[in-house]
């Protein structure tokens, strides 16, 4: 074994999965990640702060009689690499038996997805600056009462993966995307109120600062003079945003482990109906463009598009390789690992609901009376288990199908199935906040309260 | 390993391109242990380490941050966030070693304990909540982790910290059904303490009240919708003060003028009763800590007395804009991340009324034993938060508990309400999120009273009004 510092990625992934072997594993997986990140936040056209940041690691797990061992690592010199091998066989040790514990087999072949704009690094740092700067600029042209900014950033990525394990599975990617984000005051009669727009992209040359800044300016616009009205069952139409908000805790509750550890609200229920018709709710890491598309997963399964809700009838869940093997059908490739520093989980990539017919204004127009919940606050604490939700709700009041008065302080509180089971109209205006993606929807009743 | 001399010349290469220049030098050595379902699960042993420099021009923040610790790459890094500002002449920076007079002693370091020892305390939990209820209890979730953090933080104003930050957590997740009804409970205990912690903080204890909050929650009615008066008991925990007026108090967000309490200082902002409290230096509480992650000692610093706004929490940067001293409140998540101003153990001072007196004195609301999470817009002081263990209050009396309630309120306006505070003090603990960086906190209240607040309920069709 040599002992150089540094070696080349999939060399080295082979020699820590060939070592780990050589101490005793029966089976073991080699991790490699390394991220690259610029962020650039403006503040009245100045830079106030610019952050350039590398970082890299290896993840080392290791299986032996039913029994997983899991250690990571950042500094990859061949001495701590070998601890860290060691450390996982360590942890064997206390780890309970599971006899599904298991590694997924080199797979035929993995989709060829564009995730990387070539040209990102040759960009000048200038150019990048000026984006963040015109996502400000836009928001405050937007209206005069845009009186501060909380933040204009640009940002960008550049990451590369590569995994090895002891079936001869041996893959790697690289990708990069870049975005902005603006969080906007705007501010009259001595009242304060924000905004936010965001966009992220695969290609440099999509973005659109002007887009981001004036959405930001336009949603604190709008809530300004908000006030609290009486407490209602009322129709709710949900901005997209929030949308997604909600898509986090179905997507949890979606997971074959949430099954298995009974807590999902969807266990036992495949093949019912868990929502309205038109309800369609999709995983896909091969989604072209998406932040969240990849070849494969965490542990090297390629990257699939799952149908999870069809027309309101559950088909089926997320799996890894553990859940799969567990339940006997194959993984969806949804071995999910935020960083080389924990074991794959289970997570979706592009989770999203699928779009339909009508569009947003109209589906505001066919609403009497309700609320147009533009904002949620403490979506956190909402019960993943129970699917029991309260948080803090912000919007617009809709009177004879016309936006009217802004509205917050108020809270709406339900349950999630009963929310997926009374959408009512579901927009064709589906956007992606990075993993997750939604149209506007109505649903017909939720108790929104306040005075 | 870099000796101080390496680190002066690093800074003054970073220097070069700002004013101040600060290097955040991190190792980190962390184990967890998760268990489900009945079974150690996941076992894990990480090992990070990581440089962040930190160049200052003006209004201006450079970051970079890298992995490598050798000098060479941070030589590189930190001409490179010093060209990220703008180029200054060269000054030299000597170091001067800053010690410490708080102890914050740990006597079970949790590195020199056998992993047996730490299976046992997740063993003791787990066995613990399934043994409340064996048929009930349907899923018990158990996690331990321990973190031995070393730093070295040194800047251009020659400050030069070494120190070590030892932290234990446990934390208890408990899920009980009964027919349709799926409810949960969670417990957590942790601080800047070794394995002692749990000798005072018992596992099986934590465990046990996880699952009996659990079981209590499946006969909870659905909470009421609508304005009551609420009373927070003293165990609650300190959500509402972390939300209502702390992250309000925070430097940065005032200077922004993104903070209702903007302006402020002198004013009258809360209740005469209210004095709010942000100490970084108690015993063993999990935001406790010698120095914050820029080298300036923890403080306790008196944020509002007696409805009076008397201070903010300031970082070094925040601090010099407001010509104050920093308040030893600059902290961050990692050497990943520039520090900010952040809380560390945040609490409401006791009052002089009984507990019992406050909820006899209450005709009719809500009581509140256990908080959750919380979340504030600090542009205008909207808060929410979950009420994890609720109970109607009817005729002074303490009567059935509810669930699913969430409470919403404006800080400013509710910190004026509070009409009665507890001679009673309870801690929680928790990890608060900031600009995407999380850091361990404490915070804590008294029982205390507010005339008035949103509750999130739900009304249930006509007729059945609950």
């Amino acid at each position: 074994m040599r002992e150089t510092a540094k070696r080349d990625e999939r060399e080295l992934v082979a020699a820590v999965v060939d070592v780990a072997r050589k101490g005793g594993a029966e089976m073991a997986e080699a991790y490699f990640a390394r991220g690259e990140e610029l962020v650039v936040e403006v503040r009245q056209g100045e830079v106030e702060t610019l952050k350039i940041a590398r970082e890299e690691g290896i993840g080392v797990r290791v299986i032996r009689a039913g029994r997983l061992g899991f250690a990571f690592t950042s500094n990859l010199n061949w001495p701590a690499v070998k601890k860290t091998i060691n450390d996982a066989l360590a942890n064997v040790r206390t780890a309970s038996e599971d006899p599904y514990h298991s590694l997924p087999d080199p797979p035929a072949a993995y989709p060829d997805l564009n995730l990387e704009d070539p040209t990102l690094r040759d960009i000048p740092l200038a150019e990048k600056i000026e984006k963040a700067r015109e996502i400000e600029r836009a928001g405050h042209a937007f209206d005069s009462r845009i009186k501060l900014t909380e933040r204009a950033t640009y940002e960008e990525a550049h990451y590369q993966v590569t995994i090895a394990n002891s079936r001869g599975l041996l893959a790697s990617y690289r990708g990069s995307f870049c975005g902005g984000y603006a969080v906007l005051v705007a501010a009259a009669n001595g009242e304060q109120e924000t905004g936010f727009g965001l966009q992220f992209t695969r290609k440099f040359k999509e973005l659109d600062p002007g887009k981001i800044g004036r959405e930001a300016a336009s949603k604190a616009i709008s809530l300004l003079g908000a006030r609290r009205l009486e407490t209602k069952r009322v129709p709710v139409v949900f901005d997209p945003y929030v949308v997604t908000n909600f898509l986090g805790i179905i997507a949890s509750a979606l997971t074959a482990e949430a099954v298995q550890k009974g807590r999902s609200l969807f266990a036992g229920k495949v093949g019912k109906t868990v929502a309205a018709k038109g309800v369609t709710v999709v995983d896909d890491a091969t989604l072209p463009g998406g932040l969240l598309s990849a070849p494969f997963d965490g542990e090297g399964v390629p990257a699939q598009h799952t149908v999870l809700i069809k027309e309101g009838q559950l088909q089926g869940f997320l799996h890894n390789t553990y859940t799969a093997a567990k339940d006997g059908v194959a993984s969806t490739g949804n071995a999910a690992r935020g960083s080389y520093k924990s074991p794959p989980e289970l997570g979706s990539t592009n989770f999203y609901l699928t779009p339909g017919e009508s569009a947003p204004e109209e589906i505001i127009k066919g609403t009497s009376q309700g609320l147009y919940l533009a904002e949620v606050m403490g979506m956190h604490t909402a019960n993943p288990i129970s699917g029991d939700f309260s948080v803090g709700a912000a919007g617009i009041w809709i009177e004879h199908g016309e936006l009217t008065k802004p509205v917050r302080g108020m809270v709406i509180a339900g349950n999630i199935l009963e929310l997926l089971e009374t959408v009512d109209a579901v927009g064709n205006d589906l956007r992606f906040f990075i993993g997750k993606g939604a149209p506007t929807i109505r649903v017909t009743g939720l108790t929104v309260s306040g005075k | 390993m870099l000796t101080k001399a390496d680190l002066e010349e690093i800074l003054q290469v970073a220097r070069r391109g700002g004013n101040f220049a600060e290097i955040f030098l991190e190792k980190k050595e962390t184990t967890k242990i998760g268990c489900e379902a009945g079974k150690i699960e996941r076992v894990i042993s990480g090992s990070e380490q990581g440089a962040g420099i930190r160049v200052l021009r003006g209004e201006h923040t450079a970051y970079g941050y890298t992995n490598a610790l050798d000098k060479e790459s941070l030589i590189a890094l930190a001409r490179r966030v010093g060209s990220a500002a703008r180029e200054n002449p060269d000054t030299r920076v000597s170091l001067a070693t800053r010690n410490s007079q708080l102890a914050l002693p740990v006597d079970q370091r949790p590195d020199e304990a056998e992993i047996d020892k730490k299976t046992a305390l997740v063993w003791a939990a787990d066995r613990a909540a399934r043994e409340v209820n064996e048929e009930l209890v349907r899923q018990v979730t158990v996690n331990y982790g321990d973190a031995i953090q070393q730093v070295t933080i040194a800047n251009t104003e020659g400050t030069y910290v070494e120190d070590e930050r030892i932290r234990c957590r446990l934390a208890v997740n408990v899920v009980a059904a009964e027919g349709d009804v799926i409810q949960t409970g969670f417990e957590a205990a942790g601080g800047t303490r070794g394995l002692e912690l749990f000798e005072t903080e018992a596992p099986w204890e934590l465990g046990l009240k996880a699952a009996r909050r659990a079981l209590l929650m499946l006969n909870a009615r659905r909470a009421p919708a609508g304005r009551m008066a609420v009373v927070l008991a003293g165990e609650a925990g300190g959500t509402m003060i972390h939300e209502a007026c702390g992250h309000g108090l925070e430097a940065d967000l005032v200077q922004k003028r993104l903070s209702v309490y903007a302006g402020k200082k002198g004013e009258q902002v809360a209740s005469e009763l209210v004095t709010v409290i942000d100490d970084g230096t108690l015993e063993g509480k999990y935001g406790s800590f010698r120095f914050d992650d820029e080298g300036n000692p923890a403080r306790r610093t008196v944020l509002i007395e007696r409805g009076i706004l008397q201070n903010f929490m300031y970082d070094y940067l925040t601090a010099a804009r407001d010509q104050e001293l920093p308040t030893g409140n600059g902290r961050r998540e990692s050497f990943q991340h520039k520090p900010i101003p952040r809380m560390s153990n945040t609490y409401l001072v006791p009052g002089d009324a009984s507990p019992n007196e406050i909820i006899r004195e209450t005709k009719t609301g809500l009581l509140v034993r256990r908080m959750g999470g919380g979340q504030v817009n600090t542009t205008n002081g909207d808060f929410v938060f979950e009420v994890a263990e609720g109970y109607v209050i009817k005729d002074g009396e303490v009567s059935m508990p509810i669930r699913g309630a969430t409470l919403t309120g404006n800080g400013p306006e509710v910190l004026k309400q509070i009409d009665m505070v507890g001679r009673d003090l309870g801690f929680a603990i928790g990890t608060c999120g900031k600009d995407g960086q999380g850091v361990p906190v404490s915070d804590a209240q008294p029982t205390i009273r507010i005339p008035e607040l949103i509750v999130g309920g739900i009304l249930e069709e006509e007729g059945e009004r609950d």
